[in-house]
């Protein structure tokens, strides 16, 4: 399966419905571009984990977000 | 410093080069799909039986400046007997003394994955239905990929697509298109599909997919706490432990050695699914689905999937 096709226009105003207009305007770059994005966000943005620390109740980690 | 994205791609080439089968899965791949932005962490599914050539990975990588760490959060041993039974194990690697700490998840049999399914492309990404699956969780953020993901399968012309688009008027228009023999496979797989054939009304259609999602949201909740509650015993266990210290610093085989050891010492079993029981798990599931929705044992019985779909 090609990993970075075409879509249609229905399916990026669906995109928008579910994530929002921002991550739809990313989605409809070619794949090059949408790389480059993330890499800025990666280098200026810190993203939480995934995961909680734990256990919770045993060390005052944080609950699963 | 090395970005996630090179580091993503490094460890791939160290796999492939060591003739380790993986997918990587999870939030990376949907950026590789396009529907997601904000993950550094990567999720690597990795057949049980090749985790010992994984340790030796790492120990060779450890000569060359590569630093791996468990890290202290639930999580189980690098190990065949934990991670063929839906145990996760995360890690921190480091690929050099200037790299950033990469947050690295290890599966071996991902949630709701047929181990026949594993699919990889050539780059290493899991198949969008595998990552679809994996996204069925009890999280509100990860529903959309499903449906992101259902809709990309249609676009590709995959009757699988059927098992994963949540928008009504999409589903029903993949429904039309699909082939009598897809329809009846895919039926198989999401009861709730032979409703479209009845079911006109799409306020009555969204009720139909709101019970389902809450069931497989239900079902993950059982599935995580069984596995949560099991290790909550451990750890409780092992910390009274006289000689008890955890993380502790060191080459990862070390790590390794010591993690296991107190998991073998200290009881954490090894498939708390099958000690638990799927049958219960998923009764108590329904249960929770139906008092939460309101919904009728009617009602969740029409849209009910199969327990080897949620709980392989």
């Amino acid at each position: 399966m090609n990993p970075s096709p075409e879509y249609p226009e229905w399916y990026y105003e669906h995109l928008e419905r579910l994530f929002g207009e921002e991550r739809a305007a990313w989605a409809r770059l070619p794949r090059e571009e949408r790389e480059k994005e993330i890499r800025w966000y990666h280098a200026h943005f810190n993203t939480p984990d995934d995961l909680s620390e734990w256990p919770a109740e045993l060390d005052g980690g944080r609950d699963r977000p | 410093m090395s970005s996630p994205l090179d580091f993503l791609r490094l460890f791939a080439d160290r796999l492939r080069e060591a003739g380790i089968r993986f997918a990587i899965t999870s939030g990376m791949a949907c950026v590789h799909y396009g529907l997601a932005q904000n993950t550094k962490d990567s999720d690597w599914i990795i057949r049980p039986e090749d985790l010992a050539k994984l340790r030796d990975l790492f120990a060779q990588r450890e000569t060359e400046g590569w630093r791996i760490s468990y890290r202290s959060i639930f999580g189980a041993p690098l190990d065949q007997a934990y991670l063929g039974h839906g145990w996760t194990s995360h890690l921190s690697v480091w690929s050099g003394g200037d790299s950033m700490e990469n947050k690295v998840d290890i599966f071996g049999q991902p949630p709701r994955v047929q181990a026949s399914e594993i699919v990889a492309d050539a780059e290493g990404w899991a198949d969008r239905h595998v990552v679809a699956q994996m996204k069925r969780t009890d999280r509100d953020k990860d529903w959309p990929f499903v449906d992101g993901l259902g809709l990309q399968l249609r676009l590709a012309g995959e009757a699988r697509s059927l098992l994963h688009i949540r928008d009504a008027r999409r589903l029903r228009e993949a429904w039309v298109e699909a082939s009598p023999e897809s329809r009846r496979n895919m039926a198989l797989r999401r009861p709730l599909l032979a409703m479209l054939e009845t079911v006109s009304d799409d306020l009555d259609l969204e009720r139909l997919l709101a019970v389902e999602r809450a069931i497989w949201e239900n079902v993950n909740r059982e599935r995580y706490g069984a596995h949560e509650r099991v290790w909550k015993e451990f750890y409780r266990r092992w910390r009274l432990a006289n000689d008890f210290i955890w993380p502790v610093e060191g080459p990862f085989c070390g790590q390794h050695d010591h993690l296991l050891g107190a998991a073998r010492i200290h009881r954490l079993a090894e498939d708390p699914l099958g000690d638990a029981g799927r049958e219960a798990l998923l009764r108590a599931g329904l249960q929770r689905a139906a008092r939460l929705l309101n919904a009728p044992e009617k009602e969740i019985n029409l849209v009910l999937p199969p327990i080897k779909e949620m709980l392989p």
